[in-house]
This record gives C-alpha cells, sequence and structure tokens, in this order.
C-alpha cells in the first residue's frame, strides 16, 4: 500500500540579493532584488508501507526540505504531494496523529525536566489511554534498555540517551511512519550501532514506516533497503541500497603481513601501494582485479591478510560527484 | 475536553519546570510584585495634582487602573511569557515541532509558559477596584457587574489577539522589534490615560487601530453606566475585527512559515 506519493514535487525559496558596500547596501534599499532558489525539483516520490529508506545527499542537498515537506512543516511550491491520502501543509490533527519526527538538532523534550514528564505531556496531546500509553512505554522502555533513566533530568543524560528518549518521545503514540532527520549526528559508534538496531527493530516488528535522512553512509547501509539519493534538489538514484553501493564501491583496500621480509612485489596495473614496510604491504586496488592480486600474494605466503570495502566516506564522495545513475 | 487535558498537562509540566530552580519560582513573585508597586507609584505621582480627566474623578480613576493592571495581571499570568516566544521559535526553527504535534501550535505556545509569579497581582488588581468603587461611591448593581465583567473578557481576548497578531508578523518579516515597541508605547499610554482622554485622530487610532484605548475604558464605562450601545457595540465590533484579523494572520502565517534550515 501506498503511504506516500509526491509527483513533481518543488521547493523554491526566495532569497535577498544584495551588492557589495554602502552602495549596494542603498540600492537594495530602494530596489530588492531577490534571487530564487531550488531546494527540491519535480520529485518523483513513492513508498510503500513497512518499508525502511534512506534519503542521502551532501549538505543543501534538499533532503530536510523534503522531509519538511512531508510533514507539513513546510508548503511545496509545486507538485502534488499526499502522505496517507493528506496533503500536509493543511496541518489536520488526523494526520498529525499517524506520523511522528525526530530531528537530531531539535529537542522535542523539556531539558530541565524528566523524560517522564514530557512523555505524560505527549500522553494528553495525542490522546492516549492510560492502557495504551503504559504499554507503549513499557515496551519502549524494555527495548532501549532505559528504565533508570526515566525520572533523571534530561540535561544531564548523555547525547545517545537523551537521542533514545527523543525516539520514546516520538514512539509513543505507534505512528504510522517515522521521519528520522539526521538522528546519530554528534552520537560516537557504539550509541549510534544501539540507535540502528533499535530503529531496525522498529521497523520490522512494528511495521512502521521509516524515511531516514542522514548523510552518514554507514546509517543507510546497515539500515535501509532502499536509498534515494538526492543532489541539488534532484533525485539522482531511487533503488537498492546494495546496488548503489555494489556500484560506488570501486576498491578494495588489502593489508598482507610476512614472517620473512619481501622485497618488491609486481603488482597487477592500476594496483597503489599506500603503506610498504619489508614485513608489511598495504595496497589499494579495483575490487575486480582483487583476485588477481591476492593469487600473487599468495606466492609470497604470508602470515597474515585482510581484504577491507573502500571506505563508506569515499563511496559516498563518488556518489554525488558522478552524479545520475537513475532507478537500479 | 481534549483541550482542557492538555491544558492541565501544560499547567503541570509548567510547575515543575518552575520549581526545579526555587529562586525561578519565588522570583518572579517578587519581581512582578515590585513592577506593579512601581506602576503604582507612578499613577500615584500622575494623578496627584489632577482631579479631574473629563467627567471621572479619582475615584473612577483609581478603578480604570485597577482594571488595567487586572487584564495586565491575567496576560502575565496566563499567556505572555509563551505569545513572546512566538518570535524566537519562528527565526529558530523551534516552530517545527509545534506545527507537528496534534495540537493546535497557537494554543499550546500561550499556555506552554503560564506564570504563577504574577497571580498575587490579580488580586491586588482586585483590591484596587475595591477601592475605586468604594471611592467613587458607585452604586453596584448586578447588571452594570455584568457588563463590566463582559467587556472586561472581551478586552482581555483582545488583548491577547494585539499579542499574536504583532508577533505572527515574524512568519512574514525578518524583524518585527519596531511593532514590539510600537506596542508597548502604546500600553504604557494607555495604562495612564483612559481612553476618555483621546479625542479626534488619537481616538481614531487608540479606539480602532490600536485599540489599546477601550481596554480598561469600555469595562469601566460599563460598571458606571456611562456606555452608550453605540460604543458597547464598537467595542464588540472592534474584538471581532481583530480576532478575524489575528485568526487570518495566523493560519495564513503557518502556510508561509520556511523553517530555519537545521
Amino acid at each position: 500500500m501506498k503511504i506516500i506519493e509526491t509527483r513533481k514535487l518543488s521547493k523554491t525559496y526566495r532569497r535577498v540579493v544584495r551588492g557589495e558596500g554602502l552602495r549596494g547596501s542603498i540600492r537594495s534599499l530602494v530596489k530588492r532584488q531577490y534571487e530564487s532558489r531550488e531546494a527540491v525539483k519535480n520529485l518523483d516520490l513513492t513508498v510503500e508501507e513497512g518499508e525502511f529508506i534512506g534519503l542521502i545527499g551532501p549538505n543543501g542537498a534538499g533532503k530536510t526540505t523534503l522531509a519538511k515537506m512531508l510533514t507539513g512543516i513546510i508548503a511545496p511550491t509545486g507538485g502534488e504531494i499526499s502522505v496517507m491520502g493528506y496533503y500536509p501543509n493543511d496541518l489536520e490533527n488526523e494526520f498529525k496523529r499517524q506520523y511522528a519526527i525526530v530531528m537530531g538538532q531539535k529537542s522535542q523534550l523539556f531539558f530541565e525536566l524528566t523524560t517522564n514528564d514530557t512523555l505524560g505531556l505527549f500522553r494528553e496531546i495525542y490522546g492516549l489511554s492510560e492502557r495504551e500509553f503504559r504499554e507503549t512505554k513499557a515496551y519502549f522502555t524494555e527495548l532501549f534498555g532505559v528504565e533508570k533513566l526515566l525520572d533523571v533530568q534530561v540535561r544531564t543524560l548523555s547525547l545517545g540517551e537523551r537521542m533514545k528518549m527523543e525516539l520514546m518521545a516520538a514512539l509513543l503514540h505507534n505512528p504510522r511512519i517515522l521521519f528520522l532527520d539526521e538522528p546519530t549526528i554528534g552520537l560516537d559508534a557504539v550509541a549510534s550501532r544501539q540507535i540502528r538496531k533499535f530503529l531496525w527493530e522498529i521497523n520490522r516488528k512494528k511495521g512502521t514506516t521509516i524515511l531516514l535522512t542522514s548523510h552518514y553512509m554507514e546509517d543507510i547501509r546497515a539500515l535501509c533497503d532502499r536509498s534515494i539519493v538526492i543532489n541539488h534538489g534532484t533525485k539522482i538514484y531511487d533503488g537498492s541500497t546494495e546496488a548503489l553501493f555494489e556500484k560506488y564501491q570501486k576498491e578494495r583496500q588489502i593489508s598482507v603481513s610476512f614472517r620473512q621480509p619481501v622485497g618488491e612485489i609486481v603488482l597487477p596495473e592500476g594496483a597503489a601501494v599506500r603503506e610498504e614496510s619489508p614485513y608489511k604491504k598495504v595496497i589499494r586496488i579495483r575490487k575486480e582485479q582483487s583476485g588477481e592480486l591476492l593469487q600473487r600474494l599468495m606466492e609470497y605466503h604470508p602470515s597474515d591478510l585482510t581484504v577491507e570495502e573502500d571506505e563508506i566516506g569515499r563511496v559516498a564522495e563518488r556518489i554525488y560527484a558522478e552524479g545520475v545513475l537513475g532507478q537500479e | 475536553m481534549k483541550n482542557f487535558r492538555v491544558f492541565k498537562a501544560l499547567l503541570k509540566i509548567r510547575f515543575q519546570n518552575l520549581m526545579m530552580f526555587r529562586l525561578g519560582f519565588w522570583g518572579p513573585f517578587f519581581v512582578d510584585g515590585s513592577l506593579f508597586l512601581i506602576q503604582l507609584v507612578i499613577f500615584d505621582a500622575i494623578y496627584a495634582n489632577v482631579e479631574r480627566i473629563g467627567s471621572w474623578g479619582r475615584g473612577e480613576m483609581i478603578l480604570y487602573i485597577g482594571t488595567f493592571s487586572l487584564i495586565n495581571a491575567v496576560n502575565m499570568a496566563v499567556y505572555f511569557f509563551g505569545v513572546n516566544g512566538i518570535v524566537g521559535k519562528i527565526k529558530s526553527g523551534a516552530m517545527d515541532l509545534y506545527l507537528t504535534k496534534p495540537v493546535s501550535p497557537l494554543f499550546r505556545l500561550t499556555f506552554e509558559c503560564m506564570n504563577p509569579g504574577s497571580l498575587p497581582l490579580l488580586l491586588l488588581s482586585g483590591v484596587i477596584i475595591g477601592y475605586g468603587v468604594r471611592t467613587a461611591g458607585i452604586r453596584l448593581t448586578w447588571g452594570r457587574v455584568l457588563v463590566y465583567l463582559f467587556f472586561l473578557a472581551l478586552m482581555i481576548l483582545l488583548y491577547y489577539e494585539m499579542e499574536v497578531l504583532i508577533r505572527s508578523v515574524a512568519f512574514y518579516l525578518v524583524s518585527n522589534a519596531r511593532m514590539e515597541q510600537l506596542e508597548e508605547m502604546g500600553l504604557e499610554l494607555c495604562m495612564n490615560l483612559p481612553g476618555i482622554a483621546f479625542y479626534g485622530v488619537y481616538k481614531v487610532i487608540f479606539y480602532g487601530i490600536l485599540p489599546y484605548g477601550i481596554m480598561a475604558t469600555l469595562p469601566v464605562q460599563g460598571l458606571l453606566g456611562e456606555m452608550s450601545p453605540g460604543l458597547a457595540l464598537h467595542g464588540v465590533g472592534v474584538v471581532c475585527v481583530f480576532s478575524a484579523i489575528t485568526a487570518f494572520v495566523w493560519r495564513n502565517g503557518m502556510r508561509h512559515y520556511n523553517s530555519a534550515s537545521s
């Protein structure tokens, strides 16, 4: 069942431009000049209920603008949009009751109070029954392992703990769609992994449709079956996350150690030595040549050998730089 | 019913928030009380040598001052701090989270920063009103009291609408600081001078455009039995017009909201 549908969705911002110096200021005072910036351009999007989708793009690509249009925070300037059958910017309460949004940089918790206090307010805002409230709260308390933190002042929580609480507050009313805008921003590796695990579970067990906006590729790869890449407001990829990484993860890094000193190794064409000593070599090579390289290395009887995938950050850079590749 | 439950939850959370810091909780009682006393001293200084303004003597003026203080105390106790935060929330993008919750953003903003520190002012204003009634030798009837209470409620609503309207400008313009200055000046003037003192163009301004001139004047005229049907109609009309304008500007503003970049 389609839960989100947009056709030629656009958002254009108008901003003032003025010349340099005092003369520019005076001229702008008399006659304002504006320029249009298309944050989202003719974007077609269809999301099925229960999907976990990653929205990827560099800063200023239009990801957050898209998420804000889908939640009704801002109105589109063109195209059609339907989320669960509603036009989001009508801001109907019935619509708002069916989704939740978590913004990594904007907290909905009261910092001076405890999470329990915020949950109490949200219970009334969403009109939850006592039973519903108790059951959902118990479910997420157990899932996130935060029983001891519910009565602690929010400001004293770590960033990772706070994000768990943000998710709990957002999911209290069992939304059909969860919009996540950079939920792991600023979190360390352990906290990010925990958050990813919870999101995966919520999607699988509760069937919540999740639209994750992030420029952390680790999040996208670990969670999303489908990815949408946006750059300069335009959708440049919509398809399988695996296919996306397969296409852009072009290199492998092979580290090899030896018990006996080894001199120069004859490498396949295109391979680059990153680190070299008589006992260890680190070589970067195109992934289709990695087998050939491994065969050659085996001739030197290595004591240890590791093959690493391309760094995820490099993959992202390549995706944004190479641009359009369409649907996979 | 749902709004009442949300109101109760907001009140509860506000008290909990204020009680986290003892000075934050007790401080406003002292500050608001001091401001109130300063205001009274100013009134006293102004009216020490003024016997009459129009047909009003000292008793009627005290009644006027008490009524304006009461309207202002309701404003300070209930909605001022919430409504005053609207501009900041629009500019910072914090409004995003209000728009995504299934409760009217304006309702939540209005009642989320109630200020118990201003509650004693309600009592003090009541005392001043009582003293004014006694000094002016007004014979109270049920009819006059009801007219007074009706217009008092209307003017509290008008005061609220003016505050929301002026702050909603932030949806459309980058800076509305001058508008807030205008509001401050209008309020300050009309707190010290009743509407009956205005004539000509000033009356047009303070009875229609920036209607601070009618705020305490109409309820007092109602209690004194001086209110003509035309004036009553004018008061109701102004409130209706400003209700419609405020609702339009707010609703349209929310559609205009561009949300600060995250």
